[in-house]
């Protein structure tokens, strides 16, 4: 039981790193949608860069510098060009897709190397979402750049008119996503399954994506919701051992997105907007064109 | 009076344009200063460079008959000038307080939200408004959305307020009360407010002195003390307008429009109009005032056949059409005019041709074998064009490249082509500048002596005053009385439509 604990909350630390930065990313006002080919690249840098060196930390620093770059593609499409978001998001995903499958498949096995110690049995990655989840919330709410990033995101002209750098605000924003997306792919490749093969993120990158609407934009949600669905996850791949024979694991792994749905579904009820307001940054995939 | 800001021989041009013409502007400390003009007369390129946010080609800025320069934005606030947006440019989702210490230099590191506040507070008590510093923007009303946009330009120690058609989208009690305490404030605490509009009774009423721009030009420097409406029209338009025929729109013929206890639900799924009654002859303006939110964009939504009848009948010339749909109607002669000229009335990425189309595609006339007649249409377009003074170089023009006023005179020219026998024009004149407006309304009284009904709703109380034959004021979705010309001064009306809720507030 603690081991399936254990390794559940494993993969919720994936979805929750890759998700909070793209939460950060939504909160400025930018969606992208390639989170699942961000985490591809980062977990395939990783793979190949500590293989060849032997050397984990290495492994994260490519993955973080890939990461940083793919945000600085996305950032330039839809903030610089103004592009649609989703389309380069989904461009970022596609590219990514091939671009990992070709260059990893000469690596295709197990990353041979001993596994990342976990102080105190707890899994480290999850530690430092936790930490992160608890640092962004800081950010958001309690301090002026965090106020200027939620500004940026519902309002990017009110903000450029307070005199806050809408476009600079929004690439750290995006950068920030893109290098948690990619450790969060790393965190995959090196440490929960240290093996390379075909296309081994499956569809994590769009679970963690349900997960920041799921959030409605809250870290702290965001991390209850990373850890349910973490556990969701990981008894799917033996669902007998909670309810056996009930439902196959592909159900199980469906539902993340049926939970999100009904969700999404009460947030923009007019009786959720008129309690709460809107969850959504209003500015949420609009690119901003000055004046 | 010592002058604390002037401007000096600025000019900018624009591509094409001259947008400033050595123009020269006093203000002089203490008061409120009025900039004038009509759309495009240059009011917000000389505000943009007195904010820094456009550098003028020639000319300079004094302050306190200091020479200044402001390169940007934050030059001119941190000489202690603010400029006070249109509501837009705050964040919905923010609290009150968030949005004023937005941008503000001291929020560089971690918010220390509770120094703010009280700041904040005691600049609310200074000032005198009452304001829940914690509140949502969203949840409040344009009003106070306005007072949050001048806070946040004192908090930033702004002492000359620049606002920019502070009242455009307030309701008229609303603008009463911000322009009251804008005085107070001025006369006070020594702020100086400098105030760009097109809205003549606001420079009357509110301000101490008024430059008029015309055409890039200023055309007049005066006390308000010493002027006139009329001088000023004068001024900004270079001629007189006619104000149009005045009197009864003709001898009323046949009733045209009947209405029966109609009611419907609003957006939220509430009661929005609850039971409404009246009938319209041939040849009469029936003006609907109301302040926003009442139930009278339901009410011409429902006439339209956009919003279906909870209740209530709709009779046109006898024929019961409650459940007809929107097409049916156009074609049965109502014509609409929504209050939306660039969401509703037309597509801004069309052309002037296919917006006409939109109110013909169904006309036999202009549909041949399933296919519009585009040579038919772009020949009735131009007639409209020419017809109704739209300034435009060719029918093929995208909609979204006409002015306001010309817009709005394209959708006029467009409704009244099919000779309606029942017209709703919703808000008409809202945003027009003086030409444009006097033109709208000349149209709606030939539209009502060529035979039509019209059901005019309007926040404008002059405009309801001046047209309707008919007068109602609307509240809570509901007629609060059926005033004929005679009775119908603005002050009954405004208080039956504002004044009202006051009392009942009062009571309870």
């Amino acid at each position: 039981m603690w081991e399936l604990a254990v390794r559940s909350l494993e993969v919720s630390a994936i979805l929750l790193l890759a998700a909070l930065g793209e939460l950060v990313g939504q909160r400025s006002g930018v969606l992208n949608v390639g989170l699942e080919g961000l985490m591809l690249f980062g977990g395939t840098v990783a793979f190949i860069a500590t293989q060849a060196t032997g050397n984990f930390p290495l492994g994260f620093a490519a993955a973080l510098a890939v990461g940083a770059l793919l945000g600085c593609a996305h950032g330039f499409f839809s903030i610089t060009l103004r592009g649609d978001q989703v389309v380069s998001g989904m461009g970022l995903w596609i590219l990514s897709f091939g671009l990992t499958t070709f260059l990893g498949s000469p690596y295709a096995g197990p990353l041979g190397l001993g596994r990342i110690e976990s102080p105190a049995g707890l899994p480290p990655f999850f530690v430092l979402g936790v930490l992160l989840v608890a640092a962004a919330w800081f950010l958001l709410y309690r301090t002026g750049p965090g106020l200027a990033i939620r500004s940026v995101g519902e309002n990017p002209a009110a903000a450029e008119a307070a005199g806050i750098p809408v476009a600079a605000i929004r690439y750290l924003c995006v950068v920030a996503g893109g290098v948690l997306a990619a450790l969060a792919g790393a965190a995959y490749t090196l440490s929960y399954n240290p093996v390379w093969n075909y296309n081994f993120i499956m569809g994590w990158g769009f679970v963690s994506l349900a997960l920041v609407f799921f959030s409605m934009w809250n870290p702290w949600i965001l991390l209850a919701g990373a850890s349910l669905f973490g556990l969701m996850w990981q008894l799917s791949l033996s669902p007998e051992l909670v309810l056996p024979g009930i439902l196959s694991r592909y159900v199980w792994r469906t539902l993340p997105f049926a939970i999100t749905i009904p969700i999404l579904v009460v947030i923009s009820t007019p009786w959720f907007r008129t309690r709460w307001g809107l969850a959504k940054p209003e500015a949420l995939g609009q690119p901003y064109a000055k004046g | 009076m010592e002058v604390v800001l002037a401007a000096r021989g600025i000019t900018k041009r624009f591509p094409g344009v001259l947008a400033l013409d050595r123009v020269d502007l006093e203000v002089p400390g203490g008061e409120i200063h009025a900039v004038l003009g009509q759309n495009g007369a240059g009011k917000t390129t000389l505000m943009n460079v007195l904010f820094g946010l456009v550098q003028p080609d020639e000319g300079a800025l004094f302050l306190h008959g200091r020479r200044v320069e402001f390169r940007s934005p934050h030059d001119a606030l941190t000489h202690g000038i603010g400029m006070v947006h249109q509501t837009r440019r705050l964040v919905a989702a923010h609290t009150v307080l968030e949005n004023i210490v937005l941008g503000h230099p001291r929020v560089r590191g971690v918010l220390s939200l509770r120094d703010a506040r009280v700041e904040v507070a005691a600049l609310c008590r200074r000032y005198g408004v009452g304001l829940d510093l914690g509140a949502r923007v969203w949840q409040l009303s344009e009003g106070e959305r306005q007072w949050v946009e001048i806070l946040k330009a004192l908090y930033r120690g702004a002492r000359v307020l620049i606002l920019d058609e502070p009242t455009s989208v307030l309701t008229p009690p609303e603008a009463a009360a911000l322009l009251a305490g804008l005085q107070a404030m001025v006369r006070g605490e020594g702020v100086t407010a400098l105030l760009v509009t097109h809205k003549l009774p606001t420079v009357m009423s509110a301000c101490d002195r008024v430059t008029v721009l015309r055409a890039g030009r200023v055309v007049g420097r005066l006390r308000t003390a010493e002027a006139t409406e009329d001088l000023l029209v004068r001024y900004m338009v270079g001629r007189d307008v006619a104000p149009g025929p005045a009197g009864p729109s003709g001898a009323p013929g046949r009733r045209v429009l009947e209405v029966e206890d109609l009611a419907c639900l609003g957006d939220r799924g509430v009661a929005a109009l609850r039971g409404v009654s009246f009938a319209l002859r041939e040849g009469e303006i029936l003006g609907i005032a109301g302040v926003a939110g009442n139930g009278q964009e339901e009410l011409a939504q429902v006439l339209a056949g956009l919003r279906p009848a909870t209740a209530g009948r709709v009779r046109l010339d006898g024929r019961d059409i409650t459940r007809l749909p929107p097409v049916a109607r156009w074609a049965l002669g109502v014509g609409y005019i929504p209050a939306e000229r660039t969401e509703v009335a037309s597509i801004g990425a069309f052309s002037l041709v296919d917006n006409t189309a939109l109110t013909y595609h169904f006309d036999p006339a202009y549909v041949r074998r399933g296919l519009l007649d585009d040579a038919g249409l772009a020949r009735l377009t131009r007639r409209i064009i020419d017809g109704f003074d739209v300034k435009v170089p060719h029918p093929y023009a995208r909609a979204r490249q006409l002015s306001g006023g010309n817009l709005q005179k394209m959708i006029l020219g467009r409704v009244l082509s099919r000779a309606p026998r029942v017209l709703i024009a919703h808000l008409p004149t809202q945003g027009l500048d003086v030409e444009a407006t006097a033109f709208v309304r000349a149209q709606l009284r030939e539209a009502a002596a060529g035979g039509a009904a019209v059901v005019l709703i309007s926040e404008d109380l002059d405009e309801i005053v001046a047209l309707g034959d008919w007068v109602a004021p609307i509240y809570e979705g509901r007629f609060v009385a059926w005033l004929g010309r005679e009775q119908a001064d603005p002050e009954t009306v405004g208080a039956m439509m504002a004044g009202r809720r006051r009392e009942w507030a009062a009571a309870r």
